[in-house]
């Protein structure tokens, strides 16, 4: 069977094999499309070579995700919960077999579509990962660590000169290893992710610069920011010591030295494991760690291993985590005789086995990063290019390039000291202050450079040419040609392959600096995965220092200005910095010099004071007495008894008291304690859970009827328009946005307001959902000639955010009427139950991860088990800011906050011919005041008409069913059994037309009512009896140090809008809308599909921006 | 190329006592663990041996080897300075001839009629050139011995030619460069502690010797790394095992590995099994 997809990829014309995927797609129609995915089907399945297999796999996930669904018929199909249950499990292959099978039973619909669209990206991705692993084993010099799974079987010994302890001291020596970060002096277009360096090594080159580091107004100079020692101590054990993070272990079990998410040493636990000190052959062979130590440094000797980057923050995008890495792993090696210098510099090929260690390292610790990272180990500036792979490499006739690239450090003939310091003399450096997971945007990448789509493998041949550019700029020793380069860079194929590269903060950052230096900005430059944290601008260089000052002061009242709007993870930084001349370089220190840096003394010596000083070993004793001198003696540790003395008696928190204190935020939100007490004692006592949401499992649970729902996909006929845009005219309609939510699965629980949220650029610049809601409203009120009211609900965490941002923002020039209906209902989070974690974690269907990343998140689970044990389960939880303690009761509440604050009152009060409400989420951008669905639910004389879409196989929270007989919505945790969401056709989209008369009726009220607060609150306590309370986990960011994030799993009650259709006495209608309309951005993963299947020009089609 | 001449250095400071350790070799007849490596030499027709010794140890050695002590060279190395620079204190006595070279604290076992060291000196012979015995070894044991890179010779199993010699690598820079295509992974090519050596060693080491401070300690390695680049040099799987007697249990190992190929096998092992039997008594 011929196939033009197969040909493209295997074409060895680069003309063809570089043909955009959309091209061949447009021209063909859904069966020639069904033919072609048969056909790379086959190919895949039966294809040898990597790249070729994986490129068919991504063109099969590009053709179902956006290629085939607009041009199928609208027919209905399922999920088949099986091939579910195989994607979860990773068993793709299983999944797709599946998934197939549905489609060939029942023709391809939009649902069995997506759920392979997602089948073929996973399994696309954990092939290229799978090779990327197997390339990381087999790099020679890795691979021995992996054989060896006996203490007995240990070849490394440590260097004898680290065992001599000094006659005076009696201290053994300190080996300190100072590393540089990395900064990426081009911005490679990612070009150094693994997957595209091994496919396209033509095109995977970086221009990296080694850096010191000082943050401005903080430290006196630049210095290389990482430190890491290494030293023999008298006890068998382990020690690992994080001076930043505040965290130290004394690791006696193997086993421990694999649990990576235990605590927060997990970099420094891959590090010893990546360093072979204890080879990852050793997991699981329940050996000794004591014996282990003894064979490499000697019986009853132990070794102890610190780490500083000097309070760098996270997210700096100068790969500070992996050069760290480089740095502990360079430091082990040396230490066991695998560099050949004790000190000073390494050889080239040391550090090249540093860095294929390190990128070990990274997948040990599950994570990744580009293979450029730990380019501060080599020294100044240097070239790294991906490398065709040959015949000695293991990588040979599996993919075209090799795992690791070569880096050629560019001499002062090709870049001379004075451009260098030229450099230095115009670029400021920042941190943002925004800490972002890039992992989505570089599965992006490889995605688009993998279906060639044109504009996206245009950007990156233009990339390609801007780092030659720079190149040639940079011997010319032209800096203010370089900024213009990496600014042309950042605007034109950056943004064009990844859009989200930047954000608003970035651009108001940008537009501010250009506005006030004019001609002497000479350029932006991104660092690394995303912008918003490590930035660079450059500058005329007699401008730098006023730069510098301005960048602190502007970030600073930017991101105040923001603060609500963006997930910023720390304050804004400027940073000073020089170019590092010598890369990662180690000293031996003895005697008086082996002293560690002062935080470490600040952490550890006040747990040493606390021991009995009889029972001191002799090597602490004499370890504080020398620190007792240097204290006395050197300038760097004056203040030291002071800091130590605050650390042995922490000074209470000023937030625990005053206007900001949780108990003053409860008292103001209307906390009720007695409530809070009850669902406290009722989950203790496994009353309630996450196992007692769920109906019994009798319930009867059915798909419904196609005569039980209206379906509007296909257009409604012309007299629900009419009578739509009726009431329309006569102002029967207000809109209500639902905005009381934090959006936790939008920052991962950051606590900002997503309706602030600038998450895209549309008419031309970035807008946050609020505004697109009512640049809806301002269509429709144009289109019907009547002001349309809007009201958005808010709650303790959003009101003020809220208010103050539209009133900065001036409504948005909104021109009808403008409400803000706040919350009033708060409840306090409460630490999980066991029991809970344990079914969320345990019970209840998991996507299992990579099988590195697994074993990380076990242990993290383990982890956070034994968090919730030791601060009491089911107790309060007030361990973070006041406001992440809180929460919101769940959106069921938001209607009848409407009637207890007044503000539906005082609404009717204004315009009493308001009859409807349209209530809608945050994130459903496709939901309008469609004339023809209201004029369906007008007609349809129903209390509520909720409007379902068809199911995705991302669409997962429950959907419309029979529930024993009768037809609602169900929630998604009251479902007893998982398969039953999968027999259900529709998806609950939670868009809600509202009959004010006919819903104040079912709470036994009238308008009249309304102004009698006592009987508002009573009506509405009686329905809520009738309200199911889910306990819900919800995860929590918990922000600390320099950047740090740690996310914890909390518990919460919520009763839900959707429960209303199972309400006695409230007339619920059902209608199916298209997806485009219906369809939720709750991620910001979804983001770019969202982009590029049509939705986001739907959206501004709905939109009037002015 | 004609070996009449051996070296056999027994300079190491922690070694002092062993050649004078006294064992029953396969003739059943009580020697010195010297004794035995001198006739382990004079067995591949060597005329003439030296013996590279501490200051002050040559009495008890003469006494060690015997008959034939009077018809020793002794050479002592004045300062420790290392494995190659007691090589090196012999340069007088090979003045200019290839040699034998055995270190003092190795017994060597054949597994063939020919002994270890004769089957050294009989492809030396036939090669022309400097052959060092080697053994494929565990990446454990890679601290323990100069290790050896190369490529097969062709249609001759057993040897190799050397391109690059370790002194104890790690199992990074082994796996890097010294891995020999045909071994197990994770195993390596390591000196058994017989070597035919060629004059230019000793150039080279005198190089060395130059360049290094006193307190250097200079490995004879270092020079046969040189050497693969200077010359032809090959390297010879020997059929036998080696002995260190200067492990723990090495002694004990090394005289029942004796005893087991020679006349008094079966004694031995009538005694082991008594002794055996012993233990298994005591213990019930």
């Amino acid at each position: 069977m011929t196939s033009k997809l197969v040909d493209l990829i295997t074409s060895k014309d680069p003309q063809i094999r570089d043909l955009p995927l959309e091209r061949i797609c447009n021209q063909n129609s859904a069966e020639e499309l069904l033919r072609e995915c048969h056909a790379l089907e086959e190919f895949r399945r039966h294809n040898d070579n990597l790249y070729e297999r994986v490129r068919a796999l991504f063109f099969l996930h590009a053709i179902h995700r956006y290629h085939l669904p607009p041009k199928l018929p609208s027919t209905l199909t399922r999920v088949p919960f099986a091939g579910y249950q195989h994607l979860l499990a990773r068993r793709y292959e299983e999944a797709i077999d599946a998934f197939l099978g549905v489609l060939r039973s029942q023709g391809a619909g939009d649902a069995i579509c997506s759920a392979l669209a997602v089948a073929y990206h996973d399994l696309a991705f954990q092939t290229l990962a799978n090779q990327v692993r197997r390339s990381v084993r087999t790099v020679r010099g890795n691979q021995w660590m992996f054989r060896i799974g006996h203490p007995a079987d240990g070849p490394l010994r440590i260097r004898p000169e680290l065992l001599e302890r000094h006659p005076q001291t009696g201290l053994y020596p300190l080996l300190a290893e100072k590393t540089p970060v990395r900064m990426d002096l081009s911005h490679s277009a990612w070009s150094d992710i693994f997957f595209l360096g091994m496919d396209y090594p033509e095109g995977a080159r970086v221009l990296n610069v080694s850096i010191d580091l000082a943050v401005r107004g903080r430290d006196k100079a630049p210095r290389p920011p990482i430190e890491t020692y290494l030293r023999v101590i008298d006890e068998p054990v382990l020690r690992l010591v994080s001076v930043d993070l505040g965290a130290r272990a004394d690791i006696t079990d193997l086993r421990e030295v694999f649990d990576f998410a235990k605590d927060y040493l997990g970099l420094l636990k891959a590090a010893v494991i990546a360093a072979g000190l204890v080879p990852p052959g050793m997991e699981g062979s329940e050996q000794n760690l004591s014996d282990l130590l003894a064979c490499v440094v000697g019986p009853g000797l132990g070794l102890e291993i610190v780490s500083s980057v000097n309070n760098i923050p996270k997210g700096s995008r100068l790969a500070v985590s992996t050069n760290l890495l480089g740095s502990l792993i360079a430091l082990c090696m040396r230490a066991t005789g695998q560099a050949r210098a004790l000190a000073g510099p390494l050889s080239e090929s040391e550090r090249r086995i540093v860095a294929a260690r390190a990128i070990l390292g990274e997948w040990l610790g599950g994570s990744g990063g580009g293979w450029q990272d730990s380019g501060g180990i080599w020294p100044g500036m240097k070239l790294i290019t991906g490398c065709l792979a040959q015949k000695e490499d293991p990588e040979y006739g599996i993919s075209r390039g090799r795992l690791m690239p070569e880096h050629h450090i560019l001499s002062t003939s090709e870049v001379s000291l004075e451009t260098r310091a030229r450099l230095q003399d115009s670029l400021v450096l920042v941190h943002g202050g925004m800490a972002q997971n890039v992992g989505p945007i570089l599965e992006m990448v490889t995605e688009k450079y993998l279906l060639r789509s044109e504009p996206e493998w245009k950007a990156r041949r233009q990339a390609i040419a801007i780092l030659d550019e720079i190149l040639a700029l940079l011997r010319q020793g032209d800096v203010r040609g370089i900024g213009a380069a990496t600014t042309r860079n950042f605007r034109e194929p950056l943004q064009t392959i990844i859009p989200w590269a930047s954000n608003y903060y970035t651009e108001t950052l940008i537009e501010r600096v250009r506005s006030r230096f004019g001609d002497d900005f000479w350029g932006f430059w991104m660092l690394g995965g995303m912008s918003g944290g490590g930035m660079g601008f450059i500058f005329a260089p007699e401008r730098k220092a006023a730069a510098q000052d301005f960048l602190q002061e502007l970030m600073y009242t930017t991101r105040r200005e923001l603060q609500h709007a963006l997930p910023f993870a720390m304050d804004p930084v400027v940073y000073d910095f020089s170019i590092n001349a010598h890369g990662t370089v180690a000293e031996l220190l003895c005697g008086e010099a082996a002293m560690l840096p002062p935080g470490y003394y600040t952490m550890m010596v006040p747990q040493w004071l606390r021991t009995d000083p009889r029972e001191m070993r002799p090597l602490r004793r004499a370890e504080l007495d020398l620190f007792g001198t240097a204290s006395r003696t050197r300038p760097e540790l004056s203040g030291m008894v002071q800091t130590m003395f605050d650390q042995l008696f922490p000074r209470s928190r000023p937030e625990d008291e005053g206007a900001g204190s949780l108990a003053a935020l409860l008292e103001k939100n209307g906390f009720d304690p007695q409530q809070h007490e009850r669902i406290r004692a009722d989950l203790r006592s496994g009353r309630i859970g996450l196992a007692q949401n769920r109906l019994p499992p009798s319930t009867i649970i059915e798909d419904v009827s196609p005569d039980e729902v209206t379906d509007a996909t296909a257009g409604l006929p012309d007299h629900y328009r009419a009578s739509g845009m009726k009431a329309l005219a006569n102002g029967e309609v207000a809109v209500l946005t639902l905005a009381a939510g934090a959006g936790s699965r939008w920052t991962q629980g950051a606590g900002v307001c997503k309706a602030l949220h600038p998450f895209c650029r549309l008419g031309g610049r970035h807008r946050t959902f609020l505004e697109v809601h009512l640049a809806k409203s301002r269509r429709i009120s144009r289109l019907c000639r009547q002001p349309l009211p809007h009201i958005i609900t808010t709650s303790y965490l959003t009101h003020a955010p809220t208010e103050s941002f539209l009133a900065a923002q001036a409504n948005y020039g909104y021109e009808g009427p403008l409400l803000l209906s706040p919350g009033r209902a708060v409840g306090l989070r409460l630490v999980p139950m066991v029991r809970d974690l344990r079914f969320a974690w345990e019970e209840m269907p998991q996507q299992v991860l990579d099988e590195q990343q697994q074993k990380v998140r076990e242990s993290l689970h383990a982890a956070l088990i034994a968090w919730a044990r030791n601060c009491g389960e089911g107790s309060d939880y007030t361990d973070n800011v006041p406001s992440q303690c809180l929460h919101p009761v769940g959106h069921w509440y938001e209607v009848p906050n409407l009637l207890r604050n007044g503000v539906l009152a005082g609404l009717l009060r204004k315009y009493p011919g308001l009859k409807y409400l349209m209530l809608h989420n945050i994130d459903t951008l496709g939901a309008d005041v469609d004339p023809a669905l209201l004029g369906l639910h007008i007609e349809s004389g129903g209390c509520l008409t909720f409007e379902v879409i068809s199911r995705r196989i991302d669409d997962r929270g429950g959907g419309l069913a029979r529930v024993n007989g009768r037809v609602r919505l169900l929630e998604g945790l009251a479902i007893p059994r998982e398969e039953d969401e999968f027999a259900l056709s529709y998806y609950n989209s939670m868009t809600t037309w509202i009959d004010i008369d006919k819903l104040l009726k079912v709470l036994g009220l009238g308008r009249m009512d309304l102004a009698d607060a006592g009987k508002v609150t009573a009506a509405i306590r009686d329905v809520a009896a009738k309200i199911p309370t889910y306990i819900t986990l919800k995860d929590v960011k918990k922000r600390w140090g320099h950047g740090q994030e740690d996310i914890f799993p909390v518990a919460q009650f919520e009763k839900l809008w959707s429960d209303m259709t199972g309400l006695p006495g409230c007339d619920c209608r059902f209608v199916v809308v298209p997806r485009l309309r219906g369809q939720q951005l709750k991620d910001p993963a979804q983001l770019d599909g969202w982009l590029r299947d049509g939705s986001a020009a739907h959206v501004e089609s709905l939109c009037a921006w002015d | 190329m004609r070996i009449r001449k051996a070296v056999i250095t027994a300079a190491g400071p922690s070694q002092r006592g062993l050649p004078q350790q006294n064992l029953v070799d396969r003739d059943g007849v009580q020697k010195t663990a010297l004794r035995i490596v001198i006739e382990e030499a004079t067995s591949a027709g060597v005329e003439e041996v030296c013996i590279v010794h501490c200051p002050g140890d040559r009495e008890a050695y003469a006494k060690a080897a015997g008959d034939v002590g009077a018809r020793l060279t002794f050479v002592p190395q004045e300062s420790p300075r290392g494995y190659g620079h007691a090589v090196y204190c012999a340069r007088e006595f090979v003045a200019g001839d290839p040699f034998l070279h055995l270190v003092s604290d190795h017994l060597h076992i054949s597994q063939t009629s020919l002994r270890c060291a004769q089957q050294v000196v009989q492809v030396a012979e036939r090669e022309n050139c400097a052959v060092s015995a080697v053994q494929a070894t565990r990446e454990s044991m890679l601290p323990y011995y100069g290790t050896v890179g190369g490529t097969r010779v062709s249609k001759q199993p057993d040897l190799y030619t050397i391109e690059r010699v370790v002194e104890k690598p790690t199992p990074t820079e082994a796996e890097q460069s010294l891995i020999v295509p045909g071994l197990r992974a994770g195993r390596y090519l390591c000196f058994f502690g017989i070597h035919v050596l060629t004059p230019a060693v000793m150039d080279l080491l005198a190089e060395l010797i130059e360049k290094s401070t006193p307190s250097d300690r200079l490995q004879l390695s270092d020079a046969l790394n040189r050497l693969a680049g200077k010359e032809r040099y090959l390297a010879l799987e020997v059929r036998g095992q080696r002995y260190n007697i200067g492990v723990k249990y090495g002694l004990l190992m090394a005289q029942l590995a004796l005893g087991f190929e020679g006349q008094d096998r079966d004694e031995i092992l009538t005694l082991l099994v008594e002794l055996l039997a012993t233990r298994q008594q005591v213990r019930s």
